[in-house]
């Protein structure tokens, strides 16, 4: 490492390599961090968390009981043992019937946010006054909704639901006339890329994950075939399928080239997101019995990037283009349900399900 | 000494590392090429010819090469580059949707003529390993691929089924297979299911695998130990946790 901060000092090398040999220097020794702690607001499971993209300070979570929380992730105190506060709750008058399924800050600032649940509502919430600006309803159980976080032109929010058309809301008019058919099944996980920003990705429980540009007016531009036209290794003459069981978790990589599909079949698959073509990185068994959407999340920065699973109580790391497994990162009492990157502090904060719900911070073991 | 770590450059050290370490017993190929050829070999020796009479050339799975090399992709990569010059063929096994059984291709043929020694079917099993299995890769074959390709006619595919290359998938395809395997895959089932037994019976739901291997096989077991230990590991129906005593299986219950 110090032959990279001397290059650097010497202008020999370019600042990113420093930077991304560091970041991949701390993800690799990711442990528990005993002296970060956050707090104890959520009385059941957690089931999504976000942290804001604009400055990475503040995290989102939402949780079984319909309640929504805002965490401060700063360390102010001088301290080195530290609570991350919660900052805001959600109210009791506003807060959803049933559980949360997921929340995603507006992605320019945390002047608002968006939430989804199981009692069939989309809330966008002003984050001042913590009342919702506006309701969605639908008329099945929402499993996933994404905000595009590159958008400029467009400020849709794509919501799966359990009605196999996926809806498309626009924030600026309220409308929500713009549908998706494609798929046979309840839509699992939607996801826009972080390249282009009419493109999204959709996983349902048909088995299938089709990639769409919204503005075209005909279908989808293709479905992810894990054979990759083989037909042969198929064990039944099935349409392209992505994986074996329902597909329950997406991810784009954080340059958007790569797509990571999570699947009940135990098989997390990647796939070169402009073709459609899967990579055939095999990661082996990845546990996953969830029947909602499964959050996990790829690295940001680093140079092999990771990806860290949810696997039962543990989160599992696995390096992203070769499938090993580099580590296990236990602590958690209960089955972990969502895990979230933070790129500045290379620290990875997951939630678990079921009681008691406390975070955790992993952190590299100088911090 | 830590050579799980042997694939990311030095530069990301995250614990000082010692002199002169010695490895405890967890056994690694810590070089970077995957000689996927030469782990075929030994394991096709762990093969009980004599069990089948000779009847069945050596089949091993796909999924015991990952206990043995720690990259999967690089093995895959690896089979495929053998399957493509042709000297390794793969077959879907039927029980298992993921179960990939690998069969040296002079093997199989071989076999496959001797099985068909004077009977009538001979010929035109002969052709077919002449013309499809030299030079097509895949695992199955639809009606009119067969019909226009390879130029085969209806009863000639009827005879093919009958001597046990082709089984039917559903109507109009079939998948290649090797013939008399019907035995084997009712023995690996037994086998792997009285192994399996013997770990979850175990305290702990874990045993050591030097322990393992030396058990008296029972007499559900009809192939060696270290050959269905090599397929529970790659399977990953059990974990392998590296231990000072040597490597330990624990059932993995999921």
């Amino acid at each position: 490492m110090l032959g990279f901060l001397s290059a650097r000092q010497a202008g020999l090398d370019d600042p990113l390599r420093l930077r991304r040999a560091e970041s991949t220097r701390r993800v690799l020794s990711l442990k528990l961090n005993p002296d970060r702690d956050v707090e104890r607001i959520h009385g059941n499971g957690i089931n999504a968390i976000d942290i804001d993209a604009a400055e990475g300070r503040y995290m989102l979570s939402g949780g079984a009981d319909g309640v929504i929380v805002i965490y401060d992730l700063d360390n102010h105190s001088g301290k080195q043992q530290y609570t991350c506060k919660a900052v805001r709750t959600v109210g009791s008058r506003h807060v959803h019937r049933f559980s949360v399924e997921s929340v995603q800050w507006y992605p320019y600032d945390t002047g608002m946010f968006v939430s989804s649940s199981f009692d069939k509502t989309m809330k966008v919430w002003d984050t001042e006054t913590l009342k919702p600006a506006e309701v969605f309803e639908f008329e099945g159980n929402v499993y996933s909704h994404h905000l595009s976080p590159i958008a400029r032109k467009h400020s849709l929010i794509a919501v799966g639901t359990k009605n196999p058309k996926i809806q498309l809301c626009d924030l600026k008019s309220g409308s929500r006339i713009h549908v998706l058919q494609g798929h046979r099944a309840e839509v699992l996980s939607v996801r826009w890329s972080p390249r282009y920003e009419y493109i999204l990705a959709t996983a349902s429980a048909d088995s299938k994950v089709n990639v769409w540009d919204v503005r075209r007016a005909s279908g989808s531009l293709f479905t992810l075939d894990q054979h990759n036209g083989e037909k042969s290794k198929a064990s039944s003459q099935a349409v392209n399928t992505a994986h074996n069981g329902r597909v329950n978790g997406l991810c784009f990589t954080s340059d958007g080239l790569f797509l990571l599909t999570t699947g009940t079949d135990d098989r997390m698959r990647l796939w070169n997101s402009a073709n459609g073509e899967n990579t055939l990185v095999n990661y082996g068994k990845v546990c996953n019995e969830s029947r909602k959407r499964l959050q996990f999340t790829v690295s940001r920065g680093c140079s092999p990037e990771f990806v860290f699973v949810p696997c039962g109580s543990s989160v599992a790391v696995y390096a992203l283009h070769t499938g090993k497994l580099v580590t296990m990162l236990r602590g958690h009492y209960n089955n972990v349900d969502c895990c979230e990157f933070h790129p500045d502090y290379q620290g990875a904060a997951s939630l678990p399900a079921g009681n008691p719900a406390f975070q955790d911070n992993w952190s590299s073991d100088e911090d | 000494m830590n050579r799980k770590r042997a694939l990311i450059s030095d530069v990301f050290k995250v614990k000082k590392r010692r002199n002169g370490t010695e490895k405890f017993g967890a056994v690694d190929d810590g070089d970077g090429r995957v000689d996927v050829k030469s782990t075929l070999e030994f394991l096709m020796t762990l093969f009980p010819r004599k069990l089948f009479n000779d009847t069945l050339p050596p089949i091993v799975l796909k999924h015991q090469l990952y206990s043995i090399h720690n990259d999967k992709t690089l093995v895959d990569k690896e089979v495929n580059k053998l399957q493509e010059s042709g000297e390794l063929l793969t077959f879907q096994l039927g029980f298992d949707s993921e179960a990939f059984g690998l069969v040296f291709a002079a093997d199989y043929k071989a076999k496959v003529l001797a099985g068909e020694e004077g009977r009538a079917t001979r010929t035109t099993v002969e052709k077919f390993l002449e013309k499809v299995v030299s030079s097509c890769t895949d695992l199955s074959f639809s009606k009119d691929k067969m019909l226009r390709e390879f130029l085969f006619t209806d009863p000639e595919i009827t005879q093919l089924v009958k001597s046990g290359v082709l089984t039917v998938r559903d109507a109009g395809s079939w998948w290649l297979s090797i013939p008399n395997s019907g035995k084997f895959t009712k023995y690996f089932i037994q086998g792997r299911k009285a192994v399996l037994g013997m770990v979850k019976k175990a305290k702990y739901n874990e045993v050591l695998r030097a322990e393992l291997e030396e058990r008296r096989t029972p007499s559900q077991v009809k192939f060696p130990m270290k050959y269905h230990v090599h397929d529970i590991i790659g399977a990953e129906l059990v974990e392998s946790i590296p231990t000072t005593s040597g490597t330990l299986l624990r059932f993995a219950d999921s």
